[in-house]
Order: structure tokens, then sequence, then C-alpha cells
């Protein structure tokens, strides 16, 4: 699972005028024919870094999105939603290995990763912030956060970088089992009895704002946006993302008999886009700085994990052993 | 705010982040390269990587990560800085007529894997076994055995020792029992309610 929004912003790295014409250009060349970047490859700074952080932030996301789900396994109302929650719980964190694999290709160590997240310094997806109250929340996740992710995913498995590409290839496949029961939680609650019914509705009603902010503000178009794009790291814009979402799934939210908290939400027929209120964009900026609901618990949760694992990650090492990066 | 999950309630979750140091260098294992063939007749292939502090725990580790839900039959693994890797050649270019490797006559003779990666974006490709009597020497009878007129980008080679199999007798592992449907997406059908659903609307017995 896994929200963009908050990851193409500058960085500070050689800039691509300083790079080597020649082989810029082939590179560029290789890109625009089609072809996909291996690991060995030569590539710009502005690329493998921009990488880096786009994959690493993913696989955070992965981690710490299985975490407001996760609360609710033993909750779940029988054993069969215990189960499949619990297997998508499982495939979550297998995600956030895939792809901490894949920025590792880049030449970031894990180790490094790990802390980063612990440390605050990396970011996740700002939607895992807010809290699963009831159970309704945890078939919300499943159904909409989820839809939204697999927009985003399936954007970037056409991108340039061939290690991001196969992990996404293989979670785009996981996700489809995601929806599918997500759905069905959703459309079992929306079905039920009067109180289900209220109970998924007023998720909707908590969950909309984030979930408008998860594709992330609308982009500035500078030259560096341009050159990710041309470079095949982006995409699709962050409201073509959202685009595609509302376009997606408000008839199928609405054709169950929920409502969602937009007055203004409507599709354009001349447009063929879809019109809503601005999201708040201050809360989205101060949930992201780390003072929202539940930010200072994820990532307790997260240095618990670590430190308790500890001793037990020192008793299995070999000291013999060295790290080198691994292929692809 | 106070956790909404009651086992993290119990426990003083942020004492650990103030014994937090930062992680050692080989705190997360080395890493190991996982093969797995998904079906019978398909060719084994590279999927990805593992961590892990050997190689059986490595093993056990890509089967969770790599062969869920049953789409393996058989699966190896091998520690990354066993492969021998050449380099990568551009898309028409055969890395065999662009790498060529001296051959030391010396050693013993013993069996090496050798994978090649046809194009990029795609999985390295199990090739088969050969005899040779380095890592060296099995490139270049690679070059010759394992040539089938396509352009080779990248080649891979790994003693067969190196190597930790699957076997048959393995196979166990992943039969799944059929009861597991609730992982599959085409366990979960509501089409039949939303309809249900619409037509009670539709006659005024709303929910």
């Amino acid at each position: 699972m896994y929200g963009g929004g908050n990851t193409f912003e500058k960085l500070k790295t050689k800039s691509v005028k300083d790079e080597d014409p020649e082989k810029l250009a082939e590179f560029e060349a290789r890109i625009a024919r089609g072809e996909k970047i291996e690991p060995s490859d030569w590539m710009p700074d502005l690329y493998k870094r921009q990488l880096i952080r786009m994959i690493e932030q993913h696989a955070h996301s992965e981690i710490i999105g299985a975490l407001p789900e996760g609360t609710w396994v033993t909750r779940a109302p029988g054993f069969k939603r215990k189960l499949a929650l619990m297997a998508k719980v499982q495939d979550e964190v297998g995600h956030g290995q895939l792809l901490y694999s894949a920025a590792e290709t880049l030449g970031k160590s894990r180790e490094d990763m790990i802390d980063d997240l612990i440390s605050g310094k990396s970011k996740y997806s700002n939607i895992f912030n807010y809290p699963a109250f009831t159970w309704a929340d945890s078939c919300f996740i499943s159904w909409l956060v989820d839809a939204g992710a697999i927009v985003n995913q399936l954007a970037n498995s056409k991108g340039s970088y061939g290690p991001y590409c196969r992990a996404l290839d293989r979670i785009c496949i996981e996700e489809s089992f995601h929806l599918k029961y997500g759905h069905h939680c959703v459309i079992h609650m929306a079905t039920g009895t009067p109180k289900q019914r209220q109970m998924m509705q007023e998720a909707i009603d908590r969950w909309w704002p984030p979930m408008m902010h998860f594709f992330g503000p609308s982009d500035k178009i500078s030259a560096h946006t341009e050159i990710l794009m041309k470079w095949k790291v982006k995409m699709a814009s962050n409201d073509e993302c959202r685009n595609q979402f509302l376009d997606m799934y408000v008839p199928k939210i609405w054709e169950l008999g929920l409502t969602i908290p937009d007055p203004n939400l409507k599709k354009n027929e001349e447009t063929r886009k879809w019109e809503y209120t601005e999201p708040d964009w201050d809360e989205f900026k101060r949930v992201i700085n780390g003072d929202g609901p539940c930010n200072k618990e994820r990532l307790a949760v997260r240095a618990m994990a670590e430190e308790r694992g500890r001793w037990v990650r020192k008793a299995l090492l070999n000291p013999k052993s060295k790290y080198v990066t691994p292929l692809a | 705010m106070k956790s909404l999950d009651p086992r993290l309630n119990r426990v003083d979750i942020y004492k650990y982040q103030q014994e937090l140091k930062p992680k050692a260098s080989m705190d997360q294992f080395e890493t190991y390269e996982v093969f797995v063939r998904a079906k019978d007749g398909k060719a084994m292939q590279h999927e990805g990587i593992v961590h892990g502090p050997n190689k059986e725990m490595a093993f056990l580790f890509a089967k969770e990560q790599f062969s869920r839900r049953g789409a393996c039959v058989d699966l190896w693994v091998a520690l990354t800085s066993d492969l021998m890797v050449s380099p990568i050649s551009d898309n028409e270019e055969n890395i065999y007529d662009l790498v060529q490797l001296e051959v030391d006559d010396g050693g013993t003779t013993e069996a090496y894997e050798v994978f090649h990666l046809y194009k990029r974006g795609k999985h390295h490709q199990y090739q088969g076994s050969l005899q040779a009597k380095g890592f060296h020497d099995a490139y270049q009878n690679a070059s010759e055995v394992f040539n089938d007129g396509k352009p080779v980008l990248n080649v891979w080679v790994i003693k067969k020792a190196d190597l930790l199999c699957s076997t048959d007798e393995d196979r166990v592992i992943w039969s799944t029992l059929s009861e597991k449907t609730f992982r599959d997406a085409i366990a979960y059908k509501a089409l039949d309610k939303i309809k249900k659903f619409k037509e009670e609307q539709g006659t005024g017995n709303k929910l």
C-alpha cells in the first residue's frame, strides 16, 4: 500500500548538468526506447537518489501500513475474516521486504533504511498516521486505501528501473486479493444491519480527507519533475492518480448507498475530470511532519520490534559474513 | 493518544526509542539470491533476494517470501557473493562475444549452474548445468553449450555445491490445504449481494 505525494521534492544531489553528457545521452536513449535500467548500468546521480528515496518510502509504507490493520487481526469478526486479514497483513510485510531489496540494489543498505525510518528521517505514506477506530475502518483501509495504492503501483510498474518493476509486478498480483477481500468486507457492512451500515458510513466520513491527501498535492511542474517524468521515475501526476481513483471507486461507493463527505464532489462530464473541495494541505503537512494522531505510536512500535529482536540477530550473526550489494 | 491496540497498552512501547542505537553494519545479515520454478515444465528463474544468517534460514525465508500460495515447485538459494556475474551488454549485443575470459587449465572439475538474462527488466533464467574447472572455464563452455542464437545480455555462474536446492521430498511444503481459499481473489464474490441490495432499494425495502 502506498501513496505518492511527498516523494518528489528537490534533492541535494549532483546536478544533471555535471553528468557525463555522452553517458547521459545513452541512458536517456535507452529509456526512450522503452528499455529498462538494470543495477549495473550507468545512471545519473539524481535518478539513483530519487529512486532510492521513492522505493524506500514505498517499503516503509508497506511495513507501517500493516500496523493499523494488524491491530484488527485479533478482533476481526469471525474466524474467516481473521485468517484473511492475517494473510493480507503478512502480504504487506512481504511487499516491504521486496521493496527494500529493490532499493538495496541501488546501494543503500537495509540497516540505513530501517534506521532512517525509525529516526523519522525517511517518510512513509501519511494515511497510516490515522487510527483505525472500528472494524469498519479496517474494511475501508483494505478496500479503498489498497485501491489507491494499486493506482500508484500500476503506474510505477511501467517505470524504467528493472528491480522496482519486477517487485511491483509480484506485488500487484497479491494486491488483487486484498482489493476483492476489502470490497467484500465493505459490501457486507453496507448491506448489513442499520448499525453496521452506520459504522461503515462513519468510517468513510473519517477516512475521506486522508484518502484525498493520499495522492499528494498537485504537482508543481518544474524542470525537476519534467526530467523525472522523462526518465520514467515519475509515471503520472498526483492529480492524474487521484482522478483515476475517483473515477474507479466513487461510483462503487455510491452504488452501496453510502455517501462521501464532500458536497462539491462530482464528475465534470465535459473535462472528464472530477471536481472536489480542495483538501486541507496544511493538515497534510502538519501530519507528515510528525503531528498526526498516530505518528509517535507507529514509530515506537517499529523501534520496539527492532530492539526486541536485536539479541536474536546478534546471536545468529556469523562474524565472518560480509555484505555485498544484491544483484537484481 | 492511548493506543487503540490493547496489546500495545500492556507494554511501555516508548522506552525502546530511548535505547535505540544506529544499526551495526551486518545487523540485517548477508543477502541470498533466490531462484524459483513456478510450475513443472517452466524454467527456473531468479526472483529476488532475502537476507539471512545462513543458507538454511535463507531457504526458509525464501519459501515464505517467494513461494506463498503454491506458485512454486522448486526453490534454490545461493549467497550473493558466491555468484560470478558478467558485465551487462546492450540489447543487440551478445555478452559472450564482447567478453571472453582466460581459462586456467588447473583446478578440479565440478558442476556449475548457468543463468542468462535476455531482456532488461525480465528475470535471469536458468540454462543448465555443466562441468568445468573454474568459473572462467564454466563461462567459456556456457557460451557454446547454451548458445541458442539469441543475444545474451548478462550471465551468472555459480558452483552447484554452493546452491541449496529443494528436493522432491520437499515438495510437500507447497501443498496447500484446499480450504485456504480465503487468500484468493476468486473466493470473494459479492455481485449477488449488491444486486439484491439494489433490488431491495428499488422496491422501497430500504435498509
